[in-house]
Protein backbone atom coordinates (compact mmCIF):
# COMPACT_ATOMS: atom_id res chain seq x y z
CA UNK A 1 0.00 0.00 0.00
CA UNK A 2 1.42 3.16 -0.68
CA UNK A 3 2.06 5.24 2.01
CA UNK A 4 0.63 9.16 2.37
CA UNK A 5 2.93 11.48 2.35
CA UNK A 6 2.74 12.07 6.86
CA UNK A 7 5.42 14.67 7.02
CA UNK A 8 5.92 18.04 4.89
CA UNK A 9 9.82 19.48 5.50
CA UNK A 10 10.11 22.49 4.30
CA UNK A 11 12.72 26.15 4.86
CA UNK A 12 10.77 28.95 5.69
CA UNK A 13 12.83 31.90 3.87
CA UNK A 14 15.38 33.49 6.63
CA UNK A 15 13.64 36.58 7.25
CA UNK A 16 15.66 37.29 10.39
CA UNK A 17 19.00 37.15 8.34
CA UNK A 18 17.44 39.39 5.68
CA UNK A 19 16.43 41.71 8.54
CA UNK A 20 20.16 41.85 10.16
CA UNK A 21 22.55 40.85 7.89
CA UNK A 22 26.09 39.91 8.97
CA UNK A 23 28.14 38.09 6.47
CA UNK A 24 30.76 36.48 9.20
CA UNK A 25 28.87 34.36 11.49
CA UNK A 26 30.91 34.85 14.46
CA UNK A 27 29.94 36.18 17.97
CA UNK A 28 29.85 40.56 17.72
CA UNK A 29 32.88 40.75 20.19
CA UNK A 30 32.01 44.59 20.27
CA UNK A 31 28.40 43.71 21.29
CA UNK A 32 29.42 41.40 23.86
CA UNK A 33 31.86 43.59 25.35
CA UNK A 34 29.21 46.39 25.76
CA UNK A 35 26.75 43.88 27.18
CA UNK A 36 29.05 42.99 29.88
CA UNK A 37 29.96 46.04 30.49
CA UNK A 38 26.15 47.13 31.06
CA UNK A 39 25.95 44.16 33.37
CA UNK A 40 28.75 45.29 35.63
CA UNK A 41 27.19 48.52 35.59
CA UNK A 42 24.14 46.62 36.75
CA UNK A 43 25.73 44.42 39.43
CA UNK A 44 25.24 47.35 42.02
CA UNK A 45 21.66 46.12 42.25
CA UNK A 46 22.26 42.49 42.59
CA UNK A 47 22.14 42.31 46.23
CA UNK A 48 18.95 44.05 46.33
CA UNK A 49 17.52 41.96 43.52
CA UNK A 50 18.58 38.80 45.41
CA UNK A 51 17.17 40.32 48.80
CA UNK A 52 13.78 40.60 47.14
CA UNK A 53 13.95 36.91 45.37
CA UNK A 54 14.98 35.52 49.15
CA UNK A 55 11.99 37.13 50.75
CA UNK A 56 9.74 36.07 47.79
CA UNK A 57 10.75 32.77 49.06
CA UNK A 58 10.36 33.04 52.95
CA UNK A 59 6.88 34.64 52.15
CA UNK A 60 6.26 31.26 49.72
CA UNK A 61 7.39 28.84 52.62
CA UNK A 62 5.02 30.76 55.04
CA UNK A 63 1.83 30.75 52.76
CA UNK A 64 2.40 26.80 51.87
CA UNK A 65 2.74 26.61 55.76
CA UNK A 66 -0.35 27.95 56.22
CA UNK A 67 -2.33 26.43 53.60
CA UNK A 68 -0.80 23.64 52.23
CA UNK A 69 -1.81 22.70 48.55
CA UNK A 70 -1.35 22.64 44.41
CA UNK A 71 -1.03 26.52 44.16
CA UNK A 72 1.32 27.21 47.38
CA UNK A 73 3.20 24.31 46.81
CA UNK A 74 3.50 25.87 43.17
CA UNK A 75 4.28 29.23 44.29
CA UNK A 76 7.29 27.65 46.13
CA UNK A 77 8.59 25.68 43.37
CA UNK A 78 8.40 29.22 41.57
CA UNK A 79 10.69 30.95 43.93
CA UNK A 80 13.24 28.29 44.95
CA UNK A 81 13.60 27.86 40.90
CA UNK A 82 14.16 31.38 40.15
CA UNK A 83 16.67 32.03 42.70
CA UNK A 84 18.43 28.97 41.43
CA UNK A 85 18.76 30.17 38.14
CA UNK A 86 19.44 33.67 39.26
CA UNK A 87 21.60 33.35 42.22
CA UNK A 88 25.04 32.34 40.66
CA UNK A 89 24.43 35.78 38.19
CA UNK A 90 23.61 37.97 41.42
CA UNK A 91 27.12 36.85 42.97
CA UNK A 92 25.63 33.88 44.94
CA UNK A 93 26.54 30.70 43.62
CA UNK A 94 25.75 28.64 47.07
CA UNK A 95 22.65 30.28 47.58
CA UNK A 96 21.82 28.94 43.69
CA UNK A 97 23.05 25.44 44.84
CA UNK A 98 20.79 25.39 47.79
CA UNK A 99 17.53 26.60 45.57
CA UNK A 100 18.60 23.71 43.13
CA UNK A 101 18.30 21.45 45.83
CA UNK A 102 15.01 23.06 47.12
CA UNK A 103 13.94 23.07 43.42
CA UNK A 104 14.82 19.57 43.27
CA UNK A 105 12.83 18.24 46.44
CA UNK A 106 9.54 19.91 45.20
CA UNK A 107 9.77 19.42 41.37
CA UNK A 108 10.32 15.68 42.06
CA UNK A 109 7.89 14.87 44.62
CA UNK A 110 5.12 13.70 43.14
CA UNK A 111 1.99 16.14 43.38
CA UNK A 112 0.11 15.17 46.51
CA UNK A 113 2.99 13.49 47.84
CA UNK A 114 3.99 14.61 51.77
CA UNK A 115 6.60 17.17 51.74
CA UNK A 116 8.83 16.87 54.55
CA UNK A 117 8.57 20.19 56.10
CA UNK A 118 10.99 19.84 58.25
CA UNK A 119 13.96 19.78 55.16
CA UNK A 120 12.11 22.07 52.94
CA UNK A 121 12.57 24.68 55.92
CA UNK A 122 16.27 23.51 56.60
CA UNK A 123 16.83 24.93 52.76
CA UNK A 124 15.25 28.49 53.36
CA UNK A 125 16.84 28.79 56.32
CA UNK A 126 19.96 27.80 54.86
CA UNK A 127 19.31 30.11 51.66
CA UNK A 128 18.62 33.19 54.72
CA UNK A 129 21.54 32.11 56.86
CA UNK A 130 24.09 32.16 53.84
CA UNK A 131 22.39 35.30 52.15
CA UNK A 132 22.65 37.40 55.15
CA UNK A 133 26.05 36.15 56.04
CA UNK A 134 26.89 36.96 52.25
CA UNK A 135 29.02 33.77 51.79
CA UNK A 136 30.10 34.23 48.40
CA UNK A 137 33.10 31.70 48.51
CA UNK A 138 32.24 27.89 47.04
CA UNK A 139 35.11 26.86 48.73
CA UNK A 140 33.82 28.35 52.63
CA UNK A 141 33.64 24.38 54.70
CA UNK A 142 30.76 25.75 56.85
CA UNK A 143 28.47 26.42 53.34
CA UNK A 144 30.00 23.03 51.72
CA UNK A 145 29.42 21.31 54.86
CA UNK A 146 25.56 22.43 54.54
CA UNK A 147 25.47 21.71 50.87
CA UNK A 148 26.16 18.46 50.85
CA UNK A 149 24.18 17.76 53.51
CA UNK A 150 21.06 19.12 52.49
CA UNK A 151 21.88 17.36 48.84
CA UNK A 152 21.98 13.96 50.40
CA UNK A 153 18.86 14.39 52.81
CA UNK A 154 17.68 15.24 49.11
CA UNK A 155 18.21 12.27 47.58
CA UNK A 156 17.41 10.08 50.35
CA UNK A 157 14.41 11.57 50.68
CA UNK A 158 13.37 10.99 46.94
CA UNK A 159 14.78 7.31 47.18
CA UNK A 160 11.58 6.83 49.54
CA UNK A 161 9.04 8.83 47.61
CA UNK B 1 33.01 41.74 14.28
CA UNK B 2 30.09 40.06 12.78
CA UNK B 3 28.63 43.27 11.32
CA UNK B 4 24.86 42.45 12.41
CA UNK B 5 22.20 45.25 12.71
CA UNK B 6 20.89 44.23 15.70
CA UNK B 7 19.16 47.21 15.83
CA UNK B 8 17.02 46.30 13.47
CA UNK B 9 15.54 43.61 15.53
CA UNK B 10 12.40 43.26 17.67
CA UNK B 11 12.67 41.18 20.40
CA UNK B 12 9.93 39.86 23.10
CA UNK B 13 11.04 38.42 26.66
CA UNK B 14 8.85 37.05 28.36
CA UNK B 15 9.51 35.65 32.42
CA UNK B 16 7.48 36.00 35.70
CA UNK B 17 10.78 38.08 37.51
CA UNK B 18 11.15 41.39 37.24
CA UNK B 19 15.12 40.47 37.86
CA UNK B 20 15.47 38.30 34.91
CA UNK B 21 13.23 40.37 32.48
CA UNK B 22 15.65 43.26 33.36
CA UNK B 23 18.94 40.97 33.03
CA UNK B 24 18.15 40.14 29.28
CA UNK B 25 17.00 43.59 28.28
CA UNK B 26 19.92 44.95 29.77
CA UNK B 27 22.49 42.18 27.37
CA UNK B 28 19.75 43.05 24.42
CA UNK B 29 19.98 46.15 24.15
CA UNK B 30 23.36 46.46 24.95
CA UNK B 31 23.43 44.29 21.92
CA UNK B 32 21.91 47.07 20.27
CA UNK B 33 18.71 45.80 20.02
CA UNK B 34 16.39 48.86 20.09
CA UNK B 35 13.05 47.56 20.55
CA UNK B 36 12.12 45.00 23.33
CA UNK B 37 9.20 44.08 24.55
CA UNK B 38 8.75 42.90 27.92
CA UNK B 39 5.96 40.71 29.56
CA UNK B 40 5.48 39.33 32.76
CA UNK B 41 3.41 36.42 31.69
CA UNK B 42 2.49 34.05 29.13
CA UNK B 43 -1.13 35.57 29.29
CA UNK B 44 0.24 39.43 28.53
CA UNK B 45 2.75 37.84 25.85
CA UNK B 46 0.39 37.01 23.51
CA UNK B 47 -1.32 40.50 22.69
CA UNK B 48 1.90 41.71 22.59
CA UNK B 49 3.26 39.16 20.23
CA UNK B 50 0.09 39.75 18.13
CA UNK B 51 0.61 43.72 18.39
CA UNK B 52 4.41 43.76 17.53
CA UNK B 53 5.56 40.69 15.53
CA UNK B 54 8.74 40.46 17.24
CA UNK B 55 11.34 38.77 15.50
CA UNK B 56 12.34 36.89 18.20
CA UNK B 57 11.17 35.07 21.21
CA UNK B 58 13.30 35.00 24.74
CA UNK B 59 10.81 33.12 27.51
CA UNK B 60 11.35 31.55 30.37
CA UNK B 61 9.62 27.74 31.05
CA UNK B 62 8.16 28.12 34.52
CA UNK B 63 5.70 30.80 34.77
CA UNK B 64 2.21 31.18 36.91
CA UNK B 65 -0.55 30.40 34.58
CA UNK B 66 0.51 29.31 30.89
CA UNK B 67 4.19 28.35 30.85
CA UNK B 68 6.47 28.65 28.57
CA UNK B 69 5.86 25.78 27.01
CA UNK B 70 2.25 26.36 26.42
CA UNK B 71 3.09 29.64 25.09
CA UNK B 72 5.68 27.91 22.23
CA UNK B 73 2.73 25.50 20.92
CA UNK B 74 0.32 28.60 20.55
CA UNK B 75 2.76 30.45 19.31
CA UNK B 76 3.70 27.61 16.71
CA UNK B 77 -0.39 26.26 15.69
CA UNK B 78 -2.79 29.09 17.10
CA UNK B 79 -4.29 30.57 14.17
CA UNK B 80 -3.95 33.82 15.51
CA UNK B 81 -0.58 33.80 16.28
CA UNK B 82 1.07 36.05 13.60
CA UNK B 83 4.43 34.43 12.75
CA UNK B 84 4.24 30.75 13.55
CA UNK B 85 8.39 30.82 12.16
CA UNK B 86 9.60 32.99 14.77
CA UNK B 87 12.01 31.56 16.55
CA UNK B 88 11.55 30.40 20.69
CA UNK B 89 14.73 30.55 22.57
CA UNK B 90 14.01 29.19 26.02
CA UNK B 91 15.52 30.26 28.99
CA UNK B 92 15.24 28.20 31.60
CA UNK B 93 16.22 27.28 35.12
CA UNK B 94 15.61 22.98 33.79
CA UNK B 95 19.44 21.69 32.77
CA UNK B 96 17.93 18.25 32.10
CA UNK B 97 18.00 16.34 28.95
CA UNK B 98 14.60 15.46 29.32
CA UNK B 99 13.98 19.21 29.55
CA UNK B 100 15.64 19.84 26.37
CA UNK B 101 13.77 17.62 24.84
CA UNK B 102 10.49 18.75 25.99
CA UNK B 103 11.24 22.18 24.92
CA UNK B 104 12.15 20.96 21.78
CA UNK B 105 9.00 18.81 21.04
CA UNK B 106 6.72 22.14 21.76
CA UNK B 107 9.03 23.62 18.88
CA UNK B 108 11.39 25.40 20.74
CA UNK B 109 14.40 26.58 18.49
CA UNK B 110 17.15 27.19 21.02
CA UNK B 111 17.45 26.12 24.57
CA UNK B 112 19.57 28.79 27.39
CA UNK B 113 19.86 26.77 31.07
CA UNK B 114 19.83 30.22 33.47
CA UNK B 115 22.35 31.42 35.21
CA UNK B 116 22.60 33.45 31.65
CA UNK B 117 25.45 34.78 30.46
CA UNK B 118 25.82 37.48 27.52
CA UNK B 119 28.49 35.20 25.69
CA UNK B 120 25.88 32.28 25.30
CA UNK B 121 22.42 34.71 24.15
CA UNK B 122 24.37 35.82 21.87
CA UNK B 123 25.58 32.56 20.22
CA UNK B 124 21.67 31.42 20.63
CA UNK B 125 21.08 34.61 18.30
CA UNK B 126 23.45 34.09 15.98
CA UNK B 127 21.99 30.35 15.91
CA UNK B 128 19.12 31.31 15.16
CA UNK B 129 19.75 33.82 12.33
CA UNK B 130 22.54 31.74 10.67
CA UNK B 131 21.81 28.26 10.84
CA UNK B 132 17.78 28.55 10.73
CA UNK B 133 16.34 24.96 10.91
CA UNK B 134 13.58 23.28 8.62
CA UNK B 135 9.88 23.09 9.45
CA UNK B 136 8.25 20.17 10.06
CA UNK B 137 4.25 19.58 9.87
CA UNK B 138 3.27 16.32 10.93
CA UNK B 139 -0.07 15.16 12.74
CA UNK B 140 1.31 15.54 15.64
CA UNK B 141 4.09 18.39 15.68
CA UNK B 142 4.25 21.67 14.08
CA UNK B 143 7.67 23.57 14.64
CA UNK B 144 11.77 23.62 14.14
CA UNK B 145 12.98 20.48 12.67
CA UNK B 146 14.20 18.50 16.03
CA UNK B 147 17.30 16.26 14.38
CA UNK B 148 19.96 19.10 15.01
CA UNK B 149 22.49 17.08 12.00
CA UNK B 150 21.10 15.57 9.14
CA UNK B 151 22.64 11.93 9.52
CA UNK B 152 22.34 10.80 5.89
CA UNK B 153 24.33 7.57 6.46
CA UNK B 154 20.92 6.22 8.66
CA UNK B 155 19.19 3.13 7.24
CA UNK B 156 17.19 2.19 10.20
CA UNK B 157 13.83 1.81 10.68
CA UNK B 158 11.83 5.56 10.70
CA UNK B 159 12.02 7.20 14.03
CA UNK B 160 9.33 9.72 13.33
CA UNK B 161 6.90 8.83 15.42
CA UNK B 162 3.64 9.44 13.30
CA UNK B 163 5.71 7.98 9.78
CA UNK B 164 6.39 4.86 12.22
CA UNK B 165 3.18 4.64 13.02
CA UNK B 166 1.89 4.90 9.52
CA UNK B 167 4.28 2.58 8.27
CA UNK B 168 2.85 -0.65 10.80
CA UNK B 169 -0.68 0.69 9.54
Amino acid sequence: MARQQPIELFMPPNMLKAKVGGGLGGIDMGALKRAESALENLSGEFAAWLDQDVGRLVEARKQFSKKPGAESRAALLRAAHDIKGQAATFNSPLVARIAASLSRLLGEIPPGGDLPAGLVDAHVQAVQVIHRQNITDVKNPMAQTLCAELDAKVSEMLAKA
Amino acid sequence: MSGYRFDRLKVLVVDDNVHMRKLVSTILQAFGVQQVFEAESAERAWPLLRENNPDVVILDWMMEGMSGIELTRMIRTDAQAPNPFVPVIMLTGYTSVDHVRQARDAGANEFIAKPVAAKTLMSRLVSVIEHPRPFVRTKIYFGPCRRRRANDEYHGPERRADTAQQAAE
